[in-house]
């Protein structure tokens, strides 16, 4: 049995509405766990605090109630816990050259210097991008300045990869490469990742374990695991009709809900 | 670069124009009037001959730099400080606009009442006048700095230190860059009139002397050949800093 890295119990978290009023609930009780090398994702509606979730677990966000907790994968060596982050956008520093943009990951993370080296390249060509050190990001695809947020991601050996829809602002068939290489680099560094996405199809795809999220209440009403081999084929009939009656299962609950 | 061709092409033709009109006005005006180009080009060859004349040159350049550098400290902080905290914007907002209008000669008059014939006149002006251009400048700068990278860093769990360094500092540069330039253009003219109100050395000081004088041509020899200095200081050394410093920005893709 693996081992859990991400435990979260009973989050609930509210924005205050400008102007006073009642308080704005994104998350309520939702409660999951990761496990160590599994792929989880976070499927909902636009605006149902998917993403709020991600950055209470990186720690920008604090937590009303209930508690998050990040524990230290068998990977990490120093007993410290180290979360990458792949965000909608890139996120990159332009300013700063490709090798520059993940040493910066590296530096934030008290990575010793000897390694960097090592792991610019190594993470770098596990993305496909090998000797674009370089390069500045503007002079890179939106696809591959994503690739080197991966990179920059990976780089850091995170015992946790949070991933914030991170193809939604590539064009579908850009997106759908990405899908592919993302599972073989994931086959090789092994890394824990929870993705959120408001895209089923991908979710089944890409995941060991699907969480289904509705948005009044702010809830995860629903647990699927995706038991199918690895490496697999986009085009399997079984995601499809596994993605058919999740989609099914979505609208049974919003129209539960809107009664 | 090439798309600027015609444009540096017509701005030099311009130029040109100018100085041939200059010569030829020069030519038809009564002597000691109007000194043309030529005359001028004499009389700073005269004048740059001199040793002491860059004595002059050093006491009026010392100042600028002070002026410039204490005003881009102020600026800077004025302007940072204010893009952060709406509390100091607030406070901050009245002054800047009460500075950016006060009459520059004023101060130049407060400076000599204040502290008398020295050093000190001219930079005061300087920092005064100039602080409030640098400092509206860098408090846009600092309200359009990306909020999404300093969450990454953040994310990541950079220091401080580190994300001002990499992240906040280099997108205030194009603002740093066009304070400077903007700085730079306002205070030698400044330090030039405070030389000529309170301080007894320094260029200014050298165009009131031959004002008093009536020697236009020297005048006019010693004012041009420091316009075009300070004009070489913003092309060759800020402007190649500049594009070293934003080559990321210009590299074409591979």
């Amino acid at each position: 049995m693996a081992s859990t890295v991400v435990h979260v119990d009973k989050l609930t978290k509210k924005f205050p509405v400008p102007g006073g009023g009642e308080e704005f609930v994104v998350l309520d009780a939702v409660s999951l766990d990761v496990k160590e090398g599994e792929f989880a994702s976070l499927v909902g509606p636009s605006g149902c605090g998917k993403s709020t979730l991600l950055n209470v677990i990186a720690g920008i966000e604090e937590e009303n109630n209930g508690s998050v907790t990040v524990y230290p994968s068998a990977q990490s060596t120093d007993g410290t816990v180290h979360v990458g982050y792949v965000f909608q956008s890139a996120r990159l520093l332009n300013w700063l050259t490709v090798e520059d943009n993940i040493r910066f990951a590296l530096e934030a993370q008290d990575v010793p210097r000897e390694q960097w080296r090592d792991r610019v390249g190594k993470y770098l060509d596990m993305v496909g991008l090998a000797g674009q050190e370089p390069n500045y990001p503007l002079n890179l695809s939106g696809g591959m300045q994503q690739r080197v947020a991966i990179a920059r991601a990976l780089a850091i050996e995170p015992d946790i990869l949070l991933m914030d829809e991170p193809f939604s602002h590539l064009d579908e068939i850009t997106a759908r490469k990405m899908r592919i290489d993302l599972m073989e680099i994931l086959e090789r560094a092994k890394t824990t990742i929870l993705f959120v996405t408001h895209d089923l199809r991908e979710a089944v795809y890409l995941s060991d374990d699907v969480y289904m999220m509705s948005t009044k209440p702010a809830r995860i009403f629903r647990h699927v695991k995706v038991d199918l081999s690895r490496p697999r084929h986009p085009e399997d009939p079984r995601l499809f009709d596994m993605e058919k009656e999740l989609v099914q299962e979505f609208f049974a609950v919003v129209e539960q809900q809107s009664q | 670069m090439n798309k600027g061709k015609p444009g540096f092409l017509a701005g030099g033709l311009t130029l040109l124009a100018f100085v041939l009109l200059w010569q030829v006005a020069s030519m038809l005006a009564p002597p000691a009037t109007v000194p043309g180009p030529r005359e001028l080009l004499e009389r700073s060859i005269t004048v740059y001959s001199e040793p002491d004349s860059y004595v002059v040159v050093w006491d009026t350049l010392r100042r600028i730099i002070l002026g410039l550098t204490l005003s881009m400290i102020v600026g800077g902080i004025a302007g940072v400080m204010m893009g952060l905290h709406r509390h100091v914007e607030a406070f901050l907002d009245g002054w800047i606009m009460v500075l950016l209008t006060f009459p520059a000669i004023c101060w130049a008059f407060v400076a000599v009442l204040t502290f008398g014939i020295s050093d000190v006149g001219p930079v005061f002006t300087t920092v005064l006048i100039v602080f409030p251009f640098v400092a509206l400048n860098v408090w846009e700068g600092t309200k359009a700095i990306d909020k999404e990278v300093i969450d990454m860093a953040k994310v990541y769990k950079a220091n401080r230190h580190l994300i001002i360094r990499k992240v906040v500092v280099p997108q205030l540069m194009p603002y740093l860059f066009s304070s400077l330039r903007i700085a730079l253009s306002l205070s030698w003219k400044i330090v030039l009139v405070g030389e000529a109100f309170a301080v007894g050395s320094g260029v200014g000081r050298m165009l009131l002397f031959h004002f008093q004088d009536t020697r236009v041509d020297l005048m006019l020899a010693w004012g041009v050949s420091f316009m075009v200095f300070m004009v070489l200081i913003d092309v060759l050394i800020f402007r190649s800093w500049e594009r070293r410093a934003f080559r990321w920005r210009h590299q074409v893709a591979t």
